[in-house]
């Protein structure tokens, strides 16, 4: 029975109703606002529900449908959906956490004028990533991926008043779209090699089947490392990653919904849709797991230096996207898409969590805060749920899915292994530092008079917090469920003893730490910083990426754009000018000729009479 | 049969707005309102006329029941020396549509409309413009319809001196050097265009009629004669002298195609514009007033690509195959150079300006593909960037009513004031650079597509002016939206009904092109199918 997965297209209609009423109705109706588009996610939720509830029994036979978009003689591109148990668990995952944000802003953004604005926006990126994910061909993917890339930069820029807000959704729209436009030639590349220049993902599975030989390796890799460049801007990897931690200038629901739990995830969801590609180069495959494991302790290890909550929520984000990369890289499709699964719940919590600090205590800096842990108890608790969980604690969801992880790179490649354990450890430290300093001590500057948020933010907080406790175990070394739903092949649940032993380590050693300097105070907090003050500098500084790319990219830019401004002004307008005096001054000239006087004429007429003697006799002579 | 086959559609078509004219010339010179109703009235005849042939367009037949023809001027030749009874230069009124002149066509009566809507800004001398303004539709849908070189070159000049007329009389300061710029550089152009058509007249053109005991010779100015005679291997146009007897003074040498060719590229490059030759549209772009630049760049600008089109890669496709890595190559520089200077710009218009060079470029690049995808990409960009820019300058024109200037560094924060205008501003910047959903997507798309076969280097180039452009155009239009607005502004009104008709309607229209391309493509598909097929079966073997 298929009936479910036939109705798949009507989720993304839901929000996409919600946006279009939403954008009728105009700033005045701001509850009916709220609840309308609160309606279009519950909807879009209960159906995904339905449609994932329906394939777990294992019936699962793929649906799809298209309809023509451009027919062009004989090729024909299409637009379309299909329902596969991948998408089925994204469905679910995008509409529930669209969900409980509605939910959340309710309350977060009860005092903005444009909150009816802001329920469209977050309508509308909800029908983008439902799009995005149903997509039965790379180029309606990548008309989602772009729509969703435009929600993100609409919503980061949502206080656009503010210089840093513009200048953020600014950076975030063209960084991903350096990664967009690798993409799009990924496309026109699989087009015009691909028989029949099929682009549907059913096709390229059978293409690339690494048997086929259609399509020599060389291109294979070509092909891929350009969909991967796609999936670096969107995830946040190295080096596109820039544009993540700059976009939590939007309103922190979103960055819980779109920067967290969602569109970053997009490109980890790509390339598993793309899996095959991939897993016909080994050069490609090795490219992502390496990239994604430098992301992971990169991002970490800058997360360790910065203030600012939700800064250190998106380092430790894109430092997660790029466990998944990892995963995806060393061949576990199961790692990658598990772990997008769990953290998608616990990072959306801490996320949600910080708005609800940042909502009573009206600041950003860690470090004036602390003590709120007895004044918001649900924030607190939930949030230390969230922390153990993206920390690796067991039994909590997180502590499954990166173990499953270490365990692949245990195996496979012990480089990355010891890389992704360093970033455990760092993961662990951070988010020690981050509670110890939010919830514990001396209350800070700020938190006089904070006090716990409302029920419409701490619901969803209870919520997400039970899922990141529960969500973990689909998949554990002793029941491969989740993989096997996933993949459609039986998978042989293996665990490590080396590999989980030394995870639960690195995180309780990482937490020990923490608590050792931010919680007891016994170690100074400022003796990194006396002893290695440069370390500390370039952790602050991120590693100076953005001065980089300042100094490589945007100064030159605009140096060559000056320069063809002189270019465009001086010489391509002076010829222009020249041509004109020329013609203007020959005209003179001959007008001047005209001057009355016999001789002036009969001169003209002799040198003239000259001229065409000298053409005749000359002619003879020319070959 | 439809009753639009029993009525002359096109010629109705062609002259409403020439009838508007007549009713704004005998209207009282003080009545500006009367004059402004007649004016968008006559707009609206031709727009709502268009659309009825658009829907009624059988795509697969073509548009050849609506062809139109009444001769138009004969010019007898010495017929003396010849046993023949006829020997003459005809150019006839002939009048035809179909898949690449059609979605013009609809965009030119569209744009007009809007722009007339748009033309309440205007302050003077009420009647000279709509009279102006109206014989310049006239003309720029005669370049659409025109089916005779002569005809189409007649109104290709009504379309000069009308826009002359509005730049120099209704522009802002330097109005006079932009409009004398203009006509010295289009005059040049128009002057190359005319040594091209005569020569295709004298050779391509030559027929003989044979009617019983009549013989005529005739050179023709019609564009079928013309086509199918280039396309013919038999024709005398394409037979050597030995194959003829020794003498054949109408056969076009190699050379002379080559010739033929390089001068309508460089009489339509000058429109498009290609660069070098783009500087004097710089001008008109900040000197115009908005509602002729809407026209100018929503459709001026396309008449260069489309005599590109239908003159040079159509007639010569052999130049055109062999010199498409020179047009790729050219519209590469076209899109870089345009984004890089867009960048660099601080008046609002001229990023606009420069945005202008470098879309026209894409439609460069899906020439050069030399495959139907390409072509598909480059005649959708060219309706879509018509749009998209006429949208631009509608709002243009309406902030430059409130603020008193366009400079990016005077401008700020307008969301907060005009949030209408403001999203719609927003909306086509987004349209502009590219994004899925809205027009501009399709023709670039398409035309990297078609582009992508032969030239990969090129292509990749090309987008990389994908994100160039997301750079510029956000640059300038999170200047002027977002931020705090400067206070010297005041409180400033969003955009009345008469400003928000239009841009609405421009939008929608984006909107469904982006949403639903199939409503223009499968116009244009089988009139460039079936011409490929003809280029492809007749010519490609030489």
């Amino acid at each position: 029975m298929d009936m479910y997965s036939q109705a798949a297209w009507l989720i993304p209609l839901f929000p996409l109703a919600a946006f279009l009423v939403l954008t009728a109705l105009g700033r005045s109706f701001r509850r009916a606002g709220i609840l309308t588009g609160t309606a279009g996610s519950l909807a879009a939720f209960v159906l995904s529900m339905i449609i994932a509830v329906d394939r777990l029994g294992g019936r699962a036979v793929d649906y799809n449908y298209a309809f023509d978009w451009i027919r062009i003689g004989d090729y024909t591109l299409r637009i379309g959906f299909e329902v596969t148990n991948l998408t089925a668990m994204m469905l679910v995952v995008v509409t529930l956490v669209s969900l409980l944000v509605n939910i959340y802003s309710a309350g977060y953004m009860k005092d903005d004028e444009r909150i009816t604005v802001f329920y469209g926006y977050v309508a509308l990126f909800t029908f983008s990533m439902l799009g995005l994910v149903l997509s039965d061909n790379l180029l309606s993917l990548y008309i989602f991926w772009e729509l969703v890339g435009v929600c993100s930069f609409l919503l980061v820029g949502f206080w656009y008043a503010k210089p840093k807000a513009r200048a953020a959704a600014k950076k975030a729209f063209i960084v991903t779209r350096i990664g967009d436009a690798g993409l799009l030639l990924g496309i026109l590349l699989l087009f015009w090699y691909m028989p029949d220049h099929a682009l549907d993902f059913t096709t390229i599975q059978s293409v690339f089947d690494g048997q086929s030989g259609a399509i020599t390796t060389g291109i294979t890799t070509l092909i891929a490392l350009l969909i991967f460049l796609g999936a670096v801007g969107k995830s946040g990897q190295f080096p596109l990653h820039v544009w993540l931690p700059d976009a939590m200038e939007g309103p922190t629901p979103i960055s819980a919904l779109i920067h967290a739990a969602t569109m970053v995830a997009a490109g980890v969801f790509l390339i598993a849709r793309t899996y095959d590609i991939f897993l016909d180069s080994a050069a490609a495959m090795e490219t992502v797991a390496y990239v994604g494991g430098f992301t992971a302790i990169f991002a970490a290890t800058i997360a360790l230096a910065q203030n600012d909550i939700k800064r250190i929520l998106a380092y430790s984000t894109v430092s997660q996207l790029g466990y998944m990369m990892m995963a995806l890289g060393l061949g576990s499709l199961t790692g990658g898409i598990f772990h997008l699964f769990t953290h998608a719940f616990f990072k959306a919590l801490l996320f949600l969590g910080a708005g609800s600090i940042i909502h009573a205590v009206h600041t950003q800096n860690i470090q004036e805060m602390g003590g709120l842990g007895s004044k918001m108890k649900v924030t607190a608790w939930t949030f230390a749920i969230g922390a153990l969980a993206l920390t690796g604690i067991p039994p909590l969801s997180g502590f499954w899915s990166k173990d499953l992880i270490l365990t692949v790179a245990f195996e496979t490649n012990p480089l990355l292994f010891v890389a992704g354990l360093a970033a455990a450890f760092c993961t662990a430290l951070y988010m020690s530092r981050l509670f110890f300093l939010v919830f514990t001590g001396k209350p800070g500057a700020a938190a006089d008079g904070a006090h716990e948020s409302p029920a419409t933010m701490t619901a969803p907080l209870v919520v997400l917090a039970a899922l990141a406790v529960l969500a973990g175990f689909i998949e554990t070394p002793w029941n491969g469920w989740f993989g096997s739903w996933l993949s459609g092949e039986a998978e042989a649940a293996h665990g490590s003893g080396v590999a989980i032993v030394a995870s639960i380590a690195v995180g309780l050693i990482g937490i020990y730490v923490g608590w050792l300097i931010y919680g007891k105070r016994s170690v100074s907090r400022t003796a990194a910083r006396e002893r290695l003050p440069w370390l500390v500098k370039l952790l602050e500084k991120s590693y100076y990426v953005d001065e980089l790319y300042a100094a490589v990219v945007v100064r030159p830019l605009k140096t060559i754009g000056s320069l063809l401004m002189v270019v465009d002004e001086y010489i391509i307008g002076g010829i222009v000018r020249l041509t004109g005096i020329v013609t203007a001054s020959a005209g003179r000239t001959a007008a001047r000729l005209q001057n009355g006087q016999v001789q002036t004429y009969s001169l003209t007429a002799v040198i003239g009479f000259v001229v065409i003697i000298v053409a005749i006799v000359g002619r003879r002579f020319w070959p | 049969m439809s009753i639009l086959q029993d009525i002359p559609i096109l010629s109705l078509i062609l002259l409403s707005p020439l009838a508007g004219l007549l009713v704004v010339l005998l209207l009282p010179k003080h009545r500006s309102g009367w004059m402004k109703t007649a004016a968008v009235t006559a707009t609206l005849v031709p727009l709502a006329l268009s659309l009825w042939l658009y829907a009624d367009y059988d795509k697969q037949q073509g548009g050849a029941a609506f062809e139109e023809k009444l001769n138009w001027v004969d010019v007898p030749l010495n017929k003396e020396l010849q046993d023949i009874s006829e020997f003459v230069f005809k150019f006839q009124y002939t009048l035809g549509v179909d898949g690449l002149s059609l979605p013009l066509l609809l965009l030119t009566t569209l744009v007009t409309a809007m722009a007339a809507l748009a033309a309440v800004h205007v302050k003077k001398r009420w009647k000279s413009f709509f009279v102006w303004f109206l014989l310049l539709e006239t003309g720029m849908l005669g370049v659409f319809l025109a089916r005779d070189v002569f005809l189409f070159f007649v109104f290709f000049e009504i379309t000069l001196i009308a826009t002359y007329f509005l730049i120099g009389i209704w522009g802002y300061f330097n109005r006079e050097r932009a409009a004398n710029q203009f006509l010295i550089y289009n005059g040049i152009g128009s002057a190359i265009m005319l040594l091209a058509f005569v020569l295709l007249v004298n050779t391509a053109g030559f027929r003989i009629d044979q009617a019983g005991e009549q013989t005529s010779f005739i050179y023709s100015g019609s564009y079928t004669d013309i086509f199918r005679n280039m396309a013919d291997p038999t024709a005398w146009v394409n037979l050597s002298p030995d194959q003829m007897g020794a003498v054949n003074p109408f056969q076009m040498t190699d050379t002379m195609q080559w010739v033929l060719f390089i001068l309508l590229l460089i009489a339509f490059g000058i429109k498009l514009p290609v660069f070098p030759f783009h500087t004097w549209m710089l001008k008109v772009h900040t000197e115009a007033p908005p509602s002729v630049v809407m026209i100018h760049s929503g459709i001026l600008l396309k008449m260069g690509a489309y005599g590109l089109l239908r003159f040079g890669v159509l007639l010569f496709p052999e130049q055109a195959r062999d010199w498409a890595v020179v047009l790729a190559v050219l519209g590469v520089i076209n899109i870089l150079y345009g984004a890089l200077l867009a960048f660099r710009q601080q008046e609002f218009k001229l990023v606009l300006a420069y945005s202008s060079i470098s879309h026209m470029g894409i439609v460069l690049l899906g020439l050069a593909a030399f495959n139907e995808i390409g072509l598909q990409g480059a005649l959708f960009q060219l309706v879509s960037h018509g749009l998209i820019s006429a949208l631009l300058f509608l709002i243009v024109g309406s902030l430059f009513e409130r603020t008193g200037t366009t400079e990016l560094s005077e401008l700020g924060g307008l969301a907060r004031s005009m949030p209408f205008m403001s999203g719609v501003l927003l909306t086509a910047g987004l349209a502009s650079l590219g994004l899925p959903g809205l027009s501009g997507f399709v023709g670039e798309f398409l035309a990297f597509l078609g582009l992508f076969e032969s030239m990969r280097w090129l292509t990749a180039l090309g987008v990389l002016g994908v994100i160039l452009t997301a750079v510029y155009v956000l640059r300038a239009v999170l200047k002027i939206t977002f931020g705090t607005q400067p206070e010297r502004f005041g409180a400033l009104k969003d955009a009345r009904l008469v400003e928000a008709v239009p841009m609405i309607v421009l939008l929608a229209f984006i909107l469904l092109l982006g949403c639903y391309p199939s409503v223009l493509t499968d116009t244009v598909q089988y009139s460039i199918g079936g011409l490929f097929e003809q280029l492809l079966a007749t010519r490609a073997g030489g």
